[in-house]
């Protein structure tokens, strides 16, 4: 068992771990400001929202046969859209309403705070591995249309559910990266190239 | 030639005897039961008002030949009412089943339809061979925030009706209740249980979707119930039981992050260890010997005189002397 307690594995164990947490804390904040923003913004919290542009989706298939770096860049491009996205909606949110919603754009940078936070925690699990952290794109996609009020309220009901299912999802890869493989007692996955 | 014939419950039923003309002579027999032909309107069988225990072979003879004009079987039933429909997932992230049943039965044969839509694909549900009323589908996708459809459709020769279902892949995740609950007592601990299960055995992967766990535990003559939340382990020792007590323990179990609880497991029961007074050896022994009359002193073997660990005072200690002094007034007698 010489392996497994190899400073690599102990601290990708660690940060994994800390990970998890992090992914946990992040959704249960992510659930609370979901309902509150169903609720201020006069939504109907069982709509169907269809698939919005930009928004990363959490859904995936064949998911437990991903290799663990595969988890990490999916999740790191993930939370990246998502830090653009909260900005944004932090933005209009400043714009629309004033003092009325303080207590809502509160919540929503405190989201944005730990979707930043854990972007950057992926990004030490990458580097960890000797994988190369993709850059950020410069300039970004092109800015978005403008929206309607309406549009923009459904569109951030979209981006905070999906947040929501990406922060379980994060959870589970996180689980499965930090499990030793059995023969080499490094994770599955992050030995080999994609 | 025969054929069957399905009527509801409380309808009027008009028999024709095949081609044979309204005022031919003709008897109708049920089971082979000859019926009175007071139920006759010509050679047609009346039946109003038909009820369950009417259901059978119906058949119709010619008059003097006997020969066989006709037969049917008359099943008498309803139509379905909405089915109950219940989805849930107890093997995540494999897959979720569906059950079904009618709120009420029909007496006549039925047939079930269903449907799975994910967002704009259709999936398909394998029927289990036992029970018959259960379906199963493995997931394509994880972590999906498109809900799931589910449609089932029921139709009997009497009518039709349907149910459906709209849930989150999340929402329906509820495992099944913990295994192998084993509660025991820990020597020479008055106020220990130690209480351990395992994960139950339908749940595929605990190690990557780990569960979290829901004790309860009362002695049996309180009804109020305490309760600890375990985030993992499978095992748990309880330190405030009341001595001597029995009690009754049972486990519940739930995905750390996601659906809700299990049901609760079967329950066990376990009284923590007290001491054994060391005079009530020989109590048990002058029981075996001594006579009826005398019965009244001695308390059978199985009552404990000395109840020390429920009550720490005089009374207690009291009663355990004055038992003492009884059992050796005997062991005198008897020696």
């Amino acid at each position: 068992m010489a392996a497994a307690d190899s400073p690599s594995a102990a601290l990708r164990r660690d940060l994994c771990s800390r990970g998890i947490r992090l992914a946990g804390k992040m959704r249960a904040d992510v659930v609370d400001l979901l309902d509150a923003y169903v609720e201020q913004q006069g939504l109907d919290a069982s709509a169907s929202v269809a698939a919005v542009e930009g928004v990363p989706l959490a859904a995936v298939e064949r998911w437990d046969e991903q290799t663990g770096t595969q988890r990490l860049l999916e999740n790191l491009a993930a939370y990246r859209a998502f830090r653009a996205l909260l900005a944004q909606m932090l933005e209009e949110q400043r714009e629309q309403l004033g003092e009325a919603d303080a207590g809502l754009g509160r919540a929503l940078a405190a989201v944005l705070l730990q979707v930043s936070a854990f972007a950057y925690h992926l990004e030490e699990l990458l580097r960890l591995e000797s994988r190369g952290v993709p850059g950020e794109e410069e300039d970004g996609p092109p800015p978005p249309p403008r929206l309607s009020l309406f549009e923009q309220k459904l569109r951030g009901l979209g981006v905070l559910r999906e947040l929501a299912q990406w922060a379980v999802r994060s959870v589970r890869d996180l689980r499965q990266l930090a499990k030793p493989s059995p023969a080499t007692g490094t994770a599955p996955g992050l030995a080999e190239s994609p | 030639d025969s054929h069957t014939q399905y009527e509801r419950v409380g309808a009027d039923v008009t028999m024709k005897c095949g081609s044979m003309d309204w005022d031919a002579a003709v008897t109708w027999t049920v089971n082979g039961t000859d019926i009175d032909e007071s139920h006759l309107n010509g050679s047609y069988l009346i039946l109003k008002n038909v009820n369950l225990s009417q259901s059978g072979q119906y058949a119709c003879y010619e008059g003097s030949s006997w020969h066989l004009k006709y037969q049917t079987s008359l099943r008498v039933g309803m139509p379905p009412k909405e089915p109950v429909l219940m989805c849930r997932s107890n093997n995540y992230p494999k897959g979720f089943y569906c059950s079904w049943h009618l709120p009420t039965p029909t007496y006549i044969p039925n047939i079930f339809n269903i449907s799975v839509i994910h967002g704009t694909k259709d999936m398909v549900c394998e029927k289990d061979a036992t029970p018959k009323n259960r379906c199963h589908i493995r997931y394509l996708q994880l972590f999906s925030t498109v809900k799931y459809k589910v449609t089932l459709t029921v139709t009997n020769p009497l009518g039709k009706n349907f149910t459906t279902l709209t849930f989150d892949e999340f929402a329906i995740v509820k495992p099944d209740p913990p295994e192998s609950v084993v509660a025991k007592p820990v020597p020479n601990n008055p106020r220990r249980l130690e209480v351990s299960w395992q994960n139950p055995s339908s749940w595929p992967d605990p190690e990557s979707f780990p569960l979290k766990f829901f004790l309860r535990y009362r002695p049996l003559i309180l009804d109020q119930w305490q309760h600890v939340e375990l985030s993992d382990g499978t095992s748990h020792t309880i330190t405030d039981a009341y001595a001597g007590k029995e009690y009754i323990i049972q486990v519940a179990a739930k995905d750390n992050d996601i659906g809700t609880w299990s049901d609760w497991s079967v329950a066990v029961h376990a009284t923590p260890w007290t001491e054994e007074p060391k005079h009530l050896t020989t109590e048990a022994q002058i029981t075996e010997t001594t006579s009826a009359s005398t019965s009244s002193f001695m308390a059978p073997p199985t009552t404990k005189i000395c109840d020390k660990g429920a009550v720490v005072g005089s009374g207690a200690v009291a009663v355990c002397w004055t038992a003492g002094l009884v059992v050796a007034a005997y062991s005198v007698l008897f020696i």
